[in-house]
């Protein structure tokens, strides 16, 4: 690691400006889409052996600039410059011939073919014209292996974890010899230890000369990685510099575009509300066994642990959707939760981690996925369009979403106006008890701002909220009390003062036995 | 060398006539009942099959319906592989994908009889029995012009796109050629009578002056009837179909002659002459080979008991 | 991407969409088509046949669209009408023993056609929802089932309405209020109500959830089986409705009844604008390609322009047009 530092140094140091031709760069570029214009007048240079992070809040332009640079969209004004010449990349297939290869954040996995079959998906190996399934095996094999994972090559992509399919999208971009490789939020959805294996893989790259571009809104990783850091915001450039002269409190300035307040609003601990809800001996298929926990009117409970032990599947099975045996009590009451909707109608809403695939209709407008989980409430028969436009109103200023059109398709909205939207149709079923999965993923540090701050508010006007986050920060920074959990159990609950990283970790890790009457 | 594997077979059928193991097995392969006359067909091919087998007591049938040429090449294979068949009776669903099939079956020894659609290549089958679609198109026409010494104005229904249907398209034509009758229009209905329904609303509100129809199928002749009378316009013309179905021979049996005053035969019981003709080559010795063309009749009120099945669902 | 928000941004200002006009010129395009080709084109009893006709297919076409919005497809329709009036005509032909030539006979055979349609979606829709089996390979199955039941009750042929009970039944086809054929206005109010309930309810908004992602729509507490059985279910009841309308045309149903109705009522949906794999339907749309469909063969019928055997190629032509005009703004970048 400390070698690979010091490659960069030089290589820094090589590429001083002026001296060495950019592999890839924008010239004046400028993106609009119809009346909406997302870029403007952008200059950017990629250098080979170069870490650049591209950063920016949701909707400062990142996602399209990457696009603009691997040939997925085309430049509305400007030149691309390949090796100093310009070209004109007719797809993100011509760009990946040219040596340019992007990772999708949506990954490009076909989800029906195996792990294997997918990393040379339309690069297959022939031996005339036969497929050359020995030498794809050993190959695919050699690049999981460098990648630390034990992926199974033989696995079908639509099994395999969220973390796994981004090595597997590495993996592939690895076997396409890029010169240049372009990560759209690569560690979004890993863990701290997986991201660290997808680092030393990007040290290993940049050694060779690769130039490297990526997003990410994790601030500490920019600084750890990153080489030339560019900040986006609202289409335009704000500052390009070496990552080492910034900190990050700057970085974060310089997107928001104003100085930052308090990431989290102080903590207002409840003061011994009522239990709203008791939890216990739940048992949720093979994921989730026996667990037992309260929450109080009023109170912020965590919830921690690894990516996989099984956190969001004790939520789901609270919710009933997935099948689930337990006592559930509500306000002292008990209740039988089988589907989505009696836990509606117990008050309970769910906001779940994975977005795009349970939580949004994509291709369907805003107003439609608003109102969907809360619909009886605006049906008399018929829907009340009227009315579901005034909750739209409403929505869109209670939860500051910035949409360029109201008829925009939910697809089109940044990330953070999907997580607000989210918010907000939960928030119109109304529930006493909110359950938030991953609350800030894949979003800009002023978007996490806005939701911690309505998180607490939601807590001050009395409802209960559960968090679930993989990021410690967050479960620090919001939590009242903390449950961790670990291999499908209660490992231990932390409250008070002993809400802290080194804690948590112990008993996520198994390191401690929780004491279970902590709170 | 067909009459001598007569002979063999009469012989063996007369030297032992009630051992169980001289059976004589006559597999029947038939397209199965998609539309009216094929289900005539069907109808009087069971009949015949169950008539013959409570006769005689060492001829045994294996019948098979087909909803395409393909499976009914795969019957015929079958009947071949598992039955050991001594004859086969069959209706082609069309000539060129049977004949290749057909003829191995022939190739194998076995007795072949073809009903309705000849195979493309001569010379394969034992006995051909036929209905006599030049003549069902040449009698249609004839009655026109008897009905229309002044000529006149009409339209035509045709069937599905087939050799069948050009056959009586063209024989109609030429029937009627030089007589001053002048056809307006010709549609394909494919011998349905929802098709036919629709063609004959747009033939209605296309010409004023229709002084006849030949709808050239009974099936279609309902429909066409329907339209007709929707439009409100039976006192104008007349409509001749075809086929026999029993429905329209019952109107005839009546003297309910307004609107269809005659229909022209194509007798769906075909099958059972071919099947009974097939049988009588094993039962008796008979010269059965041959070709054998049932001829297309016009029935009018005068005949029309005689070509009257109650029972037939055609 | 990008052109998805080029699009909804049009959508938003007050330029033209193609994709929500496309179906709608080309029916005008072929009114004026068949205006110039023939006189009678326009003519009350032409207008009437073509609307008539097309109320069979429209009314399945209306059931379909929400099938097909929630994400399924059913091919059995044809067959399960030629089986419904098989029924219907056989239960009529039963009762008029017992009620006589009367319109109570009628009634019964109404609500036989609705009851064994109801009982026909909610096979489908069960097997569907209830034991996992792909949309296409159950209604696949059962479209045969169908098929070969009525030709077994036909015994092969025709099974037909006794002769009085057709002339009292036949005003249900052929007659209506003020000059408007009754299944016109059958077709009509369906029509309004599948515009309704499509745009209007939760039942239509659930259905293009289900279409358009299935785990939202669980996540967001709707009862995705249900919905998705209820699709069928309608479907069913509407092809008994179409029924009741088709059997005093001809008083008669046989196995080449209804052939090939699904696909028409399917490529009626699509020239309408609603999405194959679902998640976007459109009543109205579905309405116009109808029309489109019945006006093609209405007009070739009426001009000699082609060989008739051609009469399949220009249609499919048409379809395929009409689905291009739509989809063409996804293939600029």
């Amino acid at each position: 690691m400390e070698m690979s530092a010091a490659l960069a140094e030089d290589r820094r140091t090589d590429a001083a400006p002026g001296e060495a031709t950019p592999v890839l760069a924008l010239e004046n570029v400028s993106r609009a889409f119809g009346p909406v214009q997302v870029l403007f007048d952008l200059d950017f240079d990629l250098r080979a052996g170069e870490v650049h992070a591209l950063i920016g809040e949701n909707g400062a332009g990142k996602s399209t600039t990457m696009k603009i640079l691997a040939g997925y969209l085309a430049a509305s004004e400007g030149r691309i410059l390949l090796d100093g010449r310009p070209v004109t990349f007719a797809s993100g297939e011509a760009a990946e011939d040219s040596g340019v290869v992007m990772i999708h954040q949506e990954f490009n996995l076909a989800p029906q073919l195996t792990v294997e079959q997918n990393i040379f998906l339309g690069r297959e190996l022939k031996r005339g014209w036969r497929l050359d399934h020995k030498r794809m095996r050993a190959t695919t094999l050699e690049l999981l292996a460098a990648l630390e994972t034990h992926i199974d090559p033989r696995a079908t992509v639509a099994d395999i974890s969220v973390p796994e399919k981004q090595m597997v999208e590495i993996a592939k971009a690895l076997s396409r010899d890029a010169r240049v490789l372009i990560m759209d939020e690569p560690t979004a959805s890993l863990t701290s230890r997986e991201a660290e294996i997808l680092f030393r893989q990007v040290e290993r790259l940049r050694a060779k000369g690769t130039a490297i571009l990526f997003t990410s809104h994790k601030l500490d990783e920019v600084k750890r990685i990153a080489d030339q850091v560019t900040v986006l915001r609202d289409g335009k450039r704000v500052l390009t510099a070496p990552a080492e002269e910034l900190t990050e409190n700057a970085m974060a300035e310089a997107m928001v575009g104003r100085e930052l307040s308090d990431l989290f609003p102080p903590k207002t601990p409840a003061d011994d509300g009522d239990t709203v809800l008791r939890v216990s001996d739940l048992t949720v298929g093979d994921d989730v066994r026996g667990v037992s926990f309260d929450l109080r009117r009023g109170e912020i409970l965590g919830f921690a642990g690894l990516v996989g032990s099984g956190r969001t599947e004790v939520m789901e099975g609270l919710i009933g959707a997935r099948q689930a045996s337990g006592r559930i009590e509500v306000n002292g009451a008990p209740v039988q939760i089988r589907s989505v909707e009696d836990a509606r109608a117990a008050g309970i809403a769910y906001l779940t981690e994975d977005r795009k695939e349970r939580g949004l209709l994509l291709n369907q407008s805003m107003r439609q996925n608003l109102t969907l989980l809360a619909l009886p409430k605006f049906t008399n028969v018929l829907i009340d369009g009227r009315a579901e436009e005034a909750a739209l109103d409403r929505s869109i200023e209670e939860f500051d979403i910035r949409a360029p059109t109201r008829n925009m398709l939910v697809g089109n909205l940044s990330g953070g106006n999907q997580q607000k939207l989210l918010l907000a149709k939960i928030m119109l079923a109304d529930p006493q008890i909110v359950i938030i999965d991953e609350p800030t993923r894949g979003i800009d540090i002023g978007t996490k701002q806005q939701i911690y701050h309505f998180i607490h508010r939601l807590a001050d006007a009395g409802k209960s909220v559960i968090v679930i986050s993989s990021e410690m920060t967050e479960v620090i920074g919001i939590a009242d009390r903390v449950v961790v959990m670990r291999q499908g159990r209660v490992a231990g609950e932390l409250s008070g003062a002993d809400v802290n990283e080194d804690k948590i970790v112990r008993l996520a890790m198994g390191l401690d036995r929780g004491d279970r009457d902590n709170g | 060398m067909q009459f001598r594997h007569f002979i063999g077979a009469t012989a063996v059928a007369l030297a032992l006539p009630v051992a169980a193991a001289a059976q004589t097995v006559i597999g029947v392969s038939i397209p199965a009942a998609t539309h009216g006359w094929a289900g005539g067909m069907n109808f009087h091919t069971r009949e015949a099959i169950e008539r013959l087998e409570a006769t005689y007591s060492d001829l045994d049938f294996v019948l098979a319906t087909a909803s395409d040429p393909g499976k009914q090449v795969n019957d015929i294979e079958d009947m071949v592989a598992t039955r050991n068949i001594d004859a086969l009776v069959v209706l082609p669903f069309e000539s060129e994908p049977l004949t290749g099939p057909v003829k191995r079956v022939k190739e194998s020894g076995a007795w072949v009889t073809v009903i309705d659609r000849g195979l493309s290549e001569d010379g394969i089958e034992d006995l051909y029995v036929a209905g006599d679609n030049p003549g069902f198109g040449r009698v249609a026409g004839e009655y026109f012009v008897e009905q229309m010494p002044d000529g006149g104005n009409i339209v035509v229904l045709r069937g599905i796109p087939t050799t069948i249907d050009n056959e009586r398209v063209e024989a109609f034509q030429a029937a009627i050629e030089g007589s001053g009758i002048e056809i307006l229009d010709m549609e394909h209905g494919n011998w349905n009578r929802d098709d036919a329904f629709t063609v004959m609303q747009d033939f209605l509100s296309k010409y004023p002056d229709i002084d006849a129809v030949w709808a050239s199928d009974d099936d279609m002749a309902v429909g066409v009837l329907a339209a007709i009378d929707q439009a409100d316009r039976s006192d104008e013309m007349w409509v001749l179909g075809g086929a026999g179905m029993k429905e329209m021979i019952k109107r005839l049996v009546d003297g309910d002659t307004d609107m269809v005053p005659a229909n022209v035969t194509y007798p769906p019981s075909m099958a059972a002459t071919a099947i009974e003709l097939t049988a009588l080559n094993y039962v008796s010795n008979a010269p059965v080979s041959g070709d054998f063309i049932i001829g297309s009749v016009l029935i009018t009120p005068e005949n029309a008991e005689k070509y009257y099945y109650p029972d037939s669902p055609f | 991407m990008a052109n998805v928000t080029a699009n909804t941004a049009r959508r938003g200002g007050l330029r033209v969409d193609i994709r929500v006009l496309g179906p709608i010129v080309a029916l005008i395009a072929l009114v004026i088509v068949g205006a110039l080709m023939n006189a009678n084109f326009l003519s009350y009893g032409n207008v009437t046949n073509v609307l008539a006709r097309s109320a069979f297919i429209g009314i399945i076409a209306v059931g379909m669209t929400f099938v097909i919005t929630a994400g399924g497809l059913d091919l059995s329709v044809g067959s399960m009408a030629a089986f419904i009036a098989g029924v219907m005509i056989l239960v009529m032909n039963a009762l008029i023993p017992t009620f006589g030539i009367s319109w109570a006979v009628i009634l019964l055979g109404m609500a036989t056609s609705l009851i064994v349609g109801m009982a026909a979606g909610l096979f489908n829709g069960l097997l569907i929802t209830k034991a996992r089996i792909e949309a296409f390979i159950v209604t696949l199955g059962s479209m045969g089932i169908f098929r070969s039941l009525v030709t077994w009750l036909a015994d092969g042929g025709t099974i037909s309405l006794d002769f009085e009970m057709r002339e009292l039944y036949r005003p249900v086809y052929y007659d209506g209020i003020l000059g408007v054929a009754w299944p016109i206005i059958v077709f009509a109010v369906v029509a309004i109500l599948g515009e309704i309930a499509m745009r209007h309810t939760s039942f239509g908004r659930h259905c293009a959830a289900i279409g358009s992602n299935e785990q939202v729509a669980r996540f967001s507490a709707v009862h995705v089986d249900r919905v998705r059985a209820a699709t069928y279910v309608l479907l069913g009841i509407l092809v008994g409705l179409a029924t009741i309308m088709y059997v005093p045309r001809l008083g008669s149903a046989s196995s080449s009844t209804g052939v090939l109705w699904e696909l028409e009522a399917i490529a009626a949906v699509i020239i309408g604008g609603t999405v194959l794999k679902g998640g976007f339907g459109r009543v109205w749309g579905t309405v116009v390609g109808v029309l489109i469909l019945s006006l093609i063969g209405n007009i070739l019928n009426l001009t000699d322009l082609v060989s008739p055997y051609l009469n399949g190629a220009i249609q499919g032509v048409i379809i395929i047009l009409a689905v291009v005009l739509q989809r063409q703004k996804k293939a600029d970048r």
